[in-house]
């Protein structure tokens, strides 16, 4: 009987302590830092991964353009401080692709001259981080890709795995888009070579990169009409060059859907 | 043991037991606030009028305390939220209307603070100018086209004129000759300050095309502007619409905006005759309306081709259905006249609408030759069922031929320059309907019908002449497809008419089918 009393009494106090109000998980963690999208895409989960890569060329620049600067967005996670917080980032070396050389085709991540921009300014959890490309002539012939990353250091610790790095692809010759997508293929200009983008450039007079792209999708009616105009402009051609039709450069016909 | 069991039992009952009542023990009857005084609809004028409404407000809570608010938002909105704008929070309403003018809804919430119990009051507000309510007339002195407008405040019947609209409000007259008038309601553009649904009137002619605001007049395109890139051809223009899609004939190449995904009211590029983007010349002829696909004639190729919802590149070719009378494409025939005559609804599994049209055909070969086709076209097949036209028959030298639409199976056409005859497309019996006096010469006949607004309701064959450089149109009431009466709308003026449209708040895009 008095075993009795003790299992009630722990079973009364265990229903008047079972229930508690959960509390809030507040982050106390260290400062850490990771990649985003635009700040106006922040809080789209969908566009967690966007800019992971970004392409570039030199193609459309004057030929006095050296370099030119891609920027990303980074954000430090833990809140913000009164003073300005550096952080680091380096190069990571990817297997079987020509890597950019630091120097030759980039301004190394160490070199004083950005490493004042990698900086997280008092107050902010965010800046626009920026990779100077340089226009080394082998870019005329070469397309490397830059990989980068956060690196842990005594204001930052890593964010989220998948978000502490970026990629840059770049070059002096035409390249796809990013914007170029796989349903840009799909829906509208078919299989992305760079003899279809000189080929549209010189039908449209248009340049056809990401800023040409997203217009086109902002426009409404806009893209059928560049289509209407590109398959014109593909069936004249191909009837100006009876038995030798448009090809690109791995000798397959080109073709929009 | 026993006893612990029935404890923990218990116990397990106490915690379980205890819910928190939220039971309703308010067993007063439910409140109902009555308004009365407040109409279901109203037609104001932008800018001119008042909206005052002096409601009757009770409750059979009968010590309540109301408070008021009256709001307004608008309808047929695309592409944004309509958003209630606040009106007053009195008890009577006196607002001088400067919305623009379109359909709106009125609100009337009425809320009895004692009991925190609101109640919605609705009325539909049309707002119109000057410029909603009338009849239309596209006319040209033979280089310029204009609009007269004729006012029909109180039914029908118009009271007043106001000529030459189109250049008094726009500067200037559009370059052409007159050859349909068409309207949209779901045409974009921003001549509100955001882009939108814009009720338009569109006047084509020979050398151009203008979309114009139809509550100031203003155009809002021309055929400088009204595609992505300026054509270098200028006309003969003709503007349509189809099932979610208007359409524009400009010098024989289709164009069209696509109203079933975003657009921004430009018209894209010339469609591609085919893969190989082979010649082709349209005719002016057509068969369209807000429910089908359009059906249009290559008289390059003599071959129908067709477009749904200005999807695509390339036209698509009709193809044959069974046991049709003469193919689709190559026909070798020169189509004299083509119209919609009706449509009908394809149930599951094909959800979708077929026309049924007419057709005038002259053999190429042997052009002593014609015939009348009636078409049944679904999605991109035809049938044709002819029936040859007698040289001692009417129709044989008609000109300005007509179909009505949903009506009598019947043919309106001209003969002799002032006959109008008509002929049962069921049995080919013609009948001469009406003759102009002499020296009056017809320069279109159409039929036109509606049916939403009681003073204004109407369904007439229109008749319009010219003599000295006037027009005459007249407008009849019909029985059983037959002329009966005299005139009961006689509009006159300045210039050519080519075509006469009737316009009210009320009208939308599938009020009428535009064809010739």
């Amino acid at each position: 009987m008095k075993n009795l009393k003790y299992v009630f009494v722990l079973a009364i106090v265990a229903a008047f302590t079972a229930c508690k109000q959960d509390q809030y998980y507040l982050y106390n963690d260290i400062g850490r830092l990771q990649f985003g999208p635009n700040p106006d895409l922040i809080y789209r989960t969908t566009y967690n991964l966007a800019d992971t890569l970004k392409t570039y060329t030199f193609y459309y620049k004057d030929a006095t353009v050296t370099q030119d600067t891609v920027f990303f967005d980074i954000y430090a996670i833990g809140g913000t401080k009164n003073t300005d917080r550096s952080f680091t980032l380096a190069q990571e070396q990817l297997p079987n692709v020509l890597n950019a050389e630091p120097g030759k085709h980039y301004v190394a991540f160490n070199d004083p001259k950005v490493t004042k921009f990698y900086v997280i300014k008092a107050g902010s959890v965010h800046t626009r981080v920026p990779v100077v490309l340089l226009r080394d002539p082998s870019l005329k012939t070469n397309t490397p890709k830059l990989k980068f990353k956060v690196i842990s250091d005594a204001n930052f610790q890593l964010g989220e795995p998948n978000l502490i790095w970026r990629k840059v692809e770049f070059t002096d010759r035409l390249s796809q888009p990013s914007q170029w997508t796989a349903s840009f293929s799909q829906y509208y200009f078919g299989k992305y070579s760079v003899t279809k983008h000189a080929f549209l450039i010189d039908a449209t007079g248009q340049k056809w990169d990401d800023d040409f792209i997203n217009n086109l999708y902002a426009t409404g009616g806009l893209i059928s009409y560049y289509q209407m105009m590109v398959k014109t402009a593909l069936i004249d051609y191909n009837n100006a060059h009876p038995g030798n039709p448009l090809k690109d450069e791995a000798g397959e016909l080109i073709v929009f859907p | 043991m026993k006893r612990i069991y029935i404890s923990l039992i218990a116990l397990v009952a106490l915690l379980s037991s205890c819910a928190k009542d939220h039971s309703n023990y308010d067993y007063r009857p439910k409140e109902n606030i009555t308004v009365k005084g407040m109409e279901t609809s109203y037609t104001v004028i932008s800018e001119k009028d008042n909206l005052v409404i002096n409601p009757e407000v009770s409750s059979t809570d009968a010590s309540a305390q109301f408070e008021y608010l009256w709001g307004i938002y608008e309808t047929n909105v695309q592409g944004a939220v309509p958003v209630l704008d606040t009106l007053a929070k009195t008890k009577n309403l006196n607002y001088a209307v400067k919305k623009p003018a379109k359909g709106w809804v009125l609100v009337y919430r009425v809320t009895n603070k004692n009991t925190k119990y609101s109640q919605y009051f609705t009325s539909s507000i049309n707002i119109v100018t000057e410029f909603t309510r009338g009849w239309y007339v596209a006319k040209d002195d033979g280089a310029q086209a204009d609009l007269d407008l004729f006012l029909t405040p109180t039914n029908i019947i118009p009271e007043s004129k106001k000529e030459n609209i189109y250049s008094a409000v726009n500067g200037a007259k559009l370059a052409g000759q007159a050859q349909l008038l068409s309207y949209y309601t779901g045409y974009k553009s921003d001549v509100t300050g955001v882009l939108g649904n814009t009720k338009t009137l569109v006047l084509s002619t020979s050398k151009d095309v203008s979309t114009i605001y139809i509550n100031t007049l203003k155009k809002i395109r021309t055929l400088d502007n009204a595609f992505f890139e300026t054509p270098a051809t200028r006309g003969p223009c003709y503007a349509f619409l189809g099932s979610s899609a208007y359409y524009l004939i400009n010098g024989g190449q289709v164009h069209a905006i696509s109203n079933s995904s975003l657009n921004v009211g430009i018209f894209g590029g010339r469609f591609l005759r085919d893969a190989n983007n082979s010649p082709y010349s349209l005719s002016k002829y057509f068969m369209a309306n807000w429910l089908t696909n359009a059906y249009m004639y290559d008289e390059t190729s003599s071959s129908f081709v067709a477009l749904s919802q200005g999807y695509g590149t390339s036209l698509t070719s009709v193809t044959d259905d069974a046991g049709t009378a003469m193919p689709a494409a190559n026909t070798n025939k020169k189509l004299i006249y083509m119209g919609i005559k009706n449509t009908t609804y394809l149930p599951a599994p094909a959800y979708r609408y077929a026309l049924m049209g007419c057709a005038i055909f002259q053999d190429k070969n042997n052009p002593a030759v014609k015939t009348i086709s009636e078409i049944y076209a679904d999605e991109f097949r035809m049938k044709f069922t002819n029936t040859p036209i007698n040289a001692t028959e009417q129709a044989y030298n008609g000109t300005n031929f007509t179909v009505p639409y949903a009506q009598e199976n019947i043919l309106y056409f001209s003969v002799n320059g002032n006959q109008i005859w008509s002929r049962n497309l069921s049995n080919n019996f013609e009948k001469l309907e009406y003759t102009l006096p002499a020296g009056e010469e017809v320069t279109f006949i159409r039929h036109k019908a509606y049916s939403s607004e009681a003073p204004y309701t109407y369904n007439f064959i229109m008749i319009a002449s010219q003599t000295g450089g006037n027009y005459k149109i007249r407008m009849f009431n019909k029985a059983s497809g037959s002329i009966t009466g005299g005139p009961m709308v006689t509009l006159e003026g300045t210039g050519i008419a080519k075509d006469v449209l009737y316009i009210t708040p009320s009208v939308g895009e599938g009020t009428y089918t535009t064809q010739w």
